[in-house]
């Protein structure tokens, strides 16, 4: 499969804010490819430098199907793109709207009907052409956005949080339906959001962005399951968060002492004996155990909080460190319990905690 | 009880609102047809003066050209005051508050030192001596001020990320202009054309100084004075009344039509 989309190098700066910093990314032919990030960790300027709307510094280079687009304006890089507030036309039906694409192709009136009549299928918007913005819902604005940005089938869609407008219930249908959009069309998505759930539901592949920084790139299984930096293990899935003295490191799995016990994890960044660690473990991948194991991290459990699919338990541990920990819904374990939790130190990763500022 | 009182109150005020505004326009347009101008009472009914301004080159004259300088002036100021509202809200130029301060700053000087000011600049460095066009170009100095600060208030409202989406989907930035722009911002564009067209039409010291001879309503009325005020220039005045009147009569029937949209509610 082809490679579509090529950044190289892409840094951009607005003064002294770093809004995307050496950039390198390939989108693949099929690839639903989602950039996942906090607010203002540079998602929506990396989408407007691929779209030509932002110039990004010198020695940046995007690359379109094979050809260096980074100086061409946006008119001529044949991008769709929806936008996070829709920005429909409010002048224009939404017949109008969606056919603008095709309008600026100089498409001939067959063409466009045969397109409007493809794609207001596809987004269930048969009966709405003559409507203006203003007479449609949330979602049929966001269906009107997204036909707009598929109609000329472009060679790449780059989506800014379409959904974040949208309540959970049509977000959750969206989520679906942009999926197969996606895979019916067979061209790359590029996907902003800052919600982690979207990513991993849609994606192929997730790049976590960090103060302009790509983290970490990767199939969505191996990000969650395997991250490479601090920000990334932090920030998939509920991570809990434990602080520990490494006692010693062998073959990629520290041992470290959390309050007179044992606790182990994968070692990143270097870590060594005697640093202190920060060791993170997904919520789901810790066990809980009534009997008090002497060897384990032991507390109480503060709060059983039922969340329909799972539960989550708020435990107090060694006293004073407050972990979350999910569970099947038939666990029997309640508030008050005396437990031990432990977990596989495969699932577990440690990174050195850099020096306390004495202040 | 109470709220009827307030009701009538409310209602008094506004009628006594219009007599304020339209009774100096009604009174001139009822002399336009009486025989005695300086005391109209009993009426006496005539419509002379409309056929003496019809014969009348001079009147024709005056209103071509305060027509002329009112479009001229009207069209300059609202392409200058369009293009550097743009300028600033959509491209961020740098030190835009301190362009908007200068593009303000027009209204505050007198149009009598605008007037003398033209007519030298033409007379000493051109060589030339006041004309139509000089006269445009004078007036266009605080026109251009006005019409920046009707657009700039409009167009702070408009989103201009729409002119991105556009680019996007494939329009160039003349299409932009044409298809996205345009059509959302135009009428903070014909405000700004009506408010400077209005300014200039009436101008009297601008004309005075830099036209001489050549009559627009405005000297013709001032000139008119020193031999008392001919009737003729109320008829004229009337007629002017009318076409404005036609004028926003039309424009209304075409909003309420649907035909012209002045404002588009919020995709
Ligand atoms: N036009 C701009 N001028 C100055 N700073 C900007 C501009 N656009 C974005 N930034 C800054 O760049 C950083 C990244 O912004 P953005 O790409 O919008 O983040 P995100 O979409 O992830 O929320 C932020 O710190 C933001 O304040
Ligand atoms: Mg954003």
């Amino acid at each position: 499969m082809g490679i579509v989309l090529e950044l190289k190098n892409v840094s951009k700066n607005y003064g002294k804010v770093i809004a995307a910093d050496n950039i390198n990314i390939e989108v693949d032919q099929t690839e639903f490819f989602s950039l996942l990030g906090p607010s203002g960790s540079g998602k929506t300027t990396m989408l407007r430098i691929i779209a030509g709307l932002e110039e990004p510094n010198e020695g940046s280079q995007v690359i379109i199907n094979g050809k260096d687009v980074t100086h061409a304006p946006p008119y001529q890089r044949g991008i769709g793109m929806v936008f996070q507030d829709f920005l429909l036309f409010p002048h224009k039906t939404v017949a109008e709207n969606i056919l603008f694409p095709l309008k600026m192709q100089g498409a001939s009136q067959k063409e466009k009907d045969e397109n409007l009549k493809w794609i207001t299928h596809l987004t269930q918007l048969e009966g709405l052409e003559n409507r203006y913005p203003y007479q449609l819902s949330g979602g049929q604005k966001q269906r009107v956005a997204l036909a707009r940005g598929l109609v000329s089938k472009p060679s790449l869609l780059l989506l800014d949080e379409p959904l974040a407008n949208l309540d959970l219930e049509l977000r959750k249908k969206m989520e679906i339906e942009i999926r197969r959009f996606q895979i019916e069309l067979g061209i790359p998505f590029i996907y902003v959001t800052h919600n982690q759930q979207e990513a991993l539901t849609m994606s192929d592949s997730i790049a976590i962005m960090n103060y302009g920084k790509m983290e970490q790139v990767g199939e969505k299984f191996s990000l969650y399951h395997d991250p490479d930096s601090q920000f990334v293990a932090s920030f998939l899935g509920s991570a809990d968060s434990i602080e520990a003295e490494v006692a010693s490191v062998q073959d990629g799995i520290a041992t470290m002492t959390f309050h007179g016990k044992t606790i182990q994890a994968r070692a990143h960044n270097g870590l060594k004996a005697g640093d202190q660690a920060i060791c993170y473990i997904k919520s789901e991948r810790i066990r809980m155990e009534v009997e008090e194991n002497p060897d384990a991290p032991c507390g109480v459990v503060l709060d059983k909080i039922f969340k329909g699919q799972y539960i989550d338990y708020i435990l107090d541990i060694e006293e004073g460190n407050e972990i979350i920990a999910s569970s099947g819904t038939l666990s029997q374990i309640k508030a008050k319990d005396r437990i031990s939790i432990s977990w596989d130190p495969q699932v577990a990763d440690a990174f050195p905690l850099p020096p306390k500022d004495p202040s | 009880m109470k709220s009827t009182l307030g009701k009538r109150l409310q209602l008094g005020t506004l009628i006594l609102l219009y007599i304020f505004l339209y009774a100096p326009i009604v009174y001139i347009v009822y002399v336009s047809f009486q025989t005695n101008g300086v005391w109209p009472f009993p009426p006496d009914f005539t419509l002379e003066h409309y056929a003496s301004l019809w014969h009348d080159e001079i009147y024709r004259e005056g209103l071509k050209n305060s027509l002329i300088i009112g479009i001229g002036t009207a069209a300059l100021a609202s392409l200058l005051a369009t293009m550097a509202t743009i300028a600033i809200l959509k491209y961020h130029v740098k030190g835009r508050m301190i362009m908007t301060g200068l593009f303000l700053s027009p209204l505050f000087i007198a149009h009598v030192i605008i007037g003398i000011s033209s007519l030298m600049f033409n007379k000493n460095v051109l060589g030339l001596s006041g004309n139509i066009g000089s006269t445009i170009l004078a007036n266009a100095t605080y026109a251009t001020a006005f019409a920046f600060l009707v657009v700039l208030a409009q167009l702070a409202r408009y989103d201009w990320r729409l002119d991105d989406a556009a680019m996007v989907f494939g329009a160039t930035p003349k299409v932009v202009f044409k298809e996205i722009t345009f059509p959302l911002i135009w009428s903070a564009i014909f405000g700004a054309f009506v408010v400077s067209f209005l300014l200039a039409f009436n101008n009297l010291e601008i004309s005075f100084y830099n036209l001489g001879a050549t009559p627009t309503l405005p000297t013709l009325a001032w000139g008119s004075l020193r031999h008392g005020v001919s009737q003729e220039l109320y008829a004229l005045a009337a007629l002017i009344n009318l076409v404005v009147f036609v004028f926003f009569g039309v424009l209304y029937a075409m909003l309420k039509s649907g035909l012209l949209k002045l404002d588009y509610k919020e995709a």
